[in-house]
């Protein structure tokens, strides 16, 4: 039987490379109908240091093939994650990865902190790319800064480090190699780009906050074309994220370099998807008579992968 | 809460219930059994383009014949192509989601106020209302007569009706009707446009009708459903917010900020 398990550096080691993204899956425990046991992880809701309410209503509207939201970090913070959260997911088989978002450095370190050594706690995601918030973009967009960021998270913790990518620079790879650099251990890429509606009969913006992040699969050939150009340059594993609905779509990510993929808005139509994405790629592992994922590169990484 | 369900059920029947609405009957034995008035369910939509499933309401549910109803409108490519669903076709839904209408046994009566394709859901809070022994009073608006549910769709309710153009009924809002009714010791559930809903808050002051007597359904863009995308919120009074699709959409009125309410986009 053909092998799924995917190596994100440190020796974190998933069943699946299928995982559900940041803010799809809210903290595993209200997607229903869902074999939690199926996913590669679980990626948590955005969290930060104190309670957030998020942004005002409208903030989702659907577009052609996507849609956007500005959810504003809506989350109970990390204390409540930590004390309400952790000790359950502690019990699951699925591995949990904390999204970690701030608006300085500090912050972020802070949250990380809380949770390092909690168990139930299997890594962190480092939401540096965060559109739908005041600050949140700045550390994604900026090489030194996403660095500086990483370099502190990876002083505080001993756990996978993983950072998500904003697609919305002009050199999506110069930060990934500055993050990279810096001691992340893999990186997710993209979030969101940035986009907007507008509500034509009443002449306004459609989302409260006017602009937010397109995801669905609108995005997915320009997810496709970041997840290429920074696998094309990074030792460290990428893990594809940007419009996945299908298995064709997930075998183009791993075609394109990345050793799991992040599924997001699908499981909000298809709240199986995870499951029937991870039986289709070993489906077709088979069929081709490949033994693992890795074998499906059109080219070859620069050092060899983990696994 | 009832357990959802994630499968497809057959289109039994579909028909026209009133002027620019549809209605859609599927078999589903174990959707029927577990629906309440007042929740909803997302179906899936297969219009290009169309990546979110939509929330309806479930219109009325007979368990006895494994049947439940949906009455939408047609605002945008997914209610076009759920329309266009024939007998023998399948629907993709997940439900029941969400709190229905808290509705308790006993005498006291409940004013039902529908307005415009809000009366979607009143079918099957007419039936638990009844079942529970309650006399109901039903207000009923429209845009124009054509655009009314049947009586015979909510029978066992006193009905009375708004138009706005005079064609049926009062010539003027379903609010105006509430003039007519005794509210001193009463239940109200709304169901309409969030600016109707907003309005009946205040009359609902004036008459000195207590918020915690109004139970409102209320309508949001939703992303998921089931509280994992946190799209659908409703400011909460005293702060925060309410999830439309897991605190709702059935919501008492006291617990929402009416201030904070927002008349959103339905594409």
């Amino acid at each position: 039987m053909a092998d799924l398990g995917v190596d994100l550096g440190r020796g974190f080691r998933l069943r699946s490379p299928v995982l559900v993204a940041s803010g799809t899956f809210g903290y595993g425990f209200d997607a229903p109908l869902v074999d939690r046991g199926a996913l590669g992880a679980i990626v948590t809701k955005g969290t930060t240091l104190r309670p957030r309410d998020g942004n005002r209503p409208t903030r989702i509207a659907e577009t052609a093939s996507g849609m956007l939201n500005a959810i504003g970090l809506q989350n109970p913070g990390v204390e409540h994650v930590a004390t309400a959260f952790a000790p359950l997911w502690k019990n699951w088989a699925v591995p949990v990865i904390v999204n970690v978002a701030g608006e300085s450095i500090e912050d972020y370190v802070a949250v990380i902190d809380r949770l390092e050594g909690t168990p139930g706690v299997a890594a962190f995601e480092l939401n540096i790319s965060c559109p739908n918030v005041a600050r949140g973009l700045q550390f994604g967009v900026d090489a030194r800064l996403a660095g500086e960021l990483t370099a502190a998270a990876r002083s505080a913790t001993r756990l996978p480090l993983m950072v998500k990518l904003t697609p919305n620079v002009t050199d999506i790879v110069a930060i990934a190699r500055a993050v990279e650099d810096a001691g992340a251990d893999c990186v997710s890429a993209i979030n969101t780009y940035v986009g907007m509606a507008i509500d034509v009969r009443r002449r306004r913006a459609v989302l409260d906050r006017e602009s937010g992040g397109l995801s669905g699969p609108a995005i997915k050939p320009l997810a496709l074309q970041a997840v290429w150009q920074v696998t094309g340059a990074l030792r460290i594993p990428v893990i594809g994220i940007g419009g996945i609905t299908t298995v064709a779509d997930a075998l183009e990510f791993l075609m394109a370099g990345a050793v799991a993929v992040q599924l997001g808005t699908v499981n909000y139509s298809r709240p199986q998807a995870a499951r029937e994405i991870d039986d289709g790629l070993r489906a077709h592992l088979e069929a081709q008579g490949l033994r693992d994922l890795g074998s499906l590169r059109l080219r070859q990484p620069i050092v060899a992968s983990h696994a | 809460m009832s357990p959802a369900v994630l499968t497809e059920a057959a289109v039994v029947e579909r028909s026209i219930p009133m002027a620019g609405a549809v209605e859609l009957v599927l078999h589903h034995p174990t959707a029927a059994a577990a629906a309440r008035a007042g929740q909803f369910f997302q179906l899936a939509v297969g219009a290009p383009g169309a990546i979110l499933r939509r929330p309806y309401s479930v219109a009325w549910a007979r368990p006895e014949i494994g049947q439940i109803g949906f009455i939408f409108n047609i605002v945008g490519t997914g209610s076009a192509w759920l329309a266009s669903r024939q007998r023998g076709h399948a629907v993709d839904l997940l439900g029941p989601l969400g709190q229905g209408f808290v509705i308790e046994p006993g005498n006291r009566p409940a004013v039902c106020i529908a307005g415009g394709l809000g009366v979607a859901a009143f079918p099957a809070v007419v039936t638990a209302l009844m079942a529970a022994g309650r006399p109901v009073v039903f207000l009923h608006g429209a845009r124009t007569a054509s655009q009314l549910l049947p009586v015979s769709r909510l029978q066992g309710a006193e009905l009375r009706v708004a138009t706005d153009d005079g064609t049926a009924g009062l010539h003027g809002s379903v609010l105006d009707l509430l003039a007519s009714v005794a509210v001193s010791d009463v239940d109200v559930f709304a169901c309409g446009p969030t600016p109707m809903l907003r309005r009946l808050i205040e009359v609902a002051q004036r008459l000195e009708l207590p918020r915690s007597r109004v139970q409102v359904a209320l309508e949001t863009p939703m992303g998921c459903g089931v509280g994992t995308c946190l799209g659908c919120v409703t400011p909460r009074r005293g702060g925060g917010y309410l999830l439309t699709c897991q605190d709702g959409p059935c919501i008492r009125a006291d617990r929402i900020d009416w201030d904070g309410m927002v008349d959103a986009f339905h594409g």
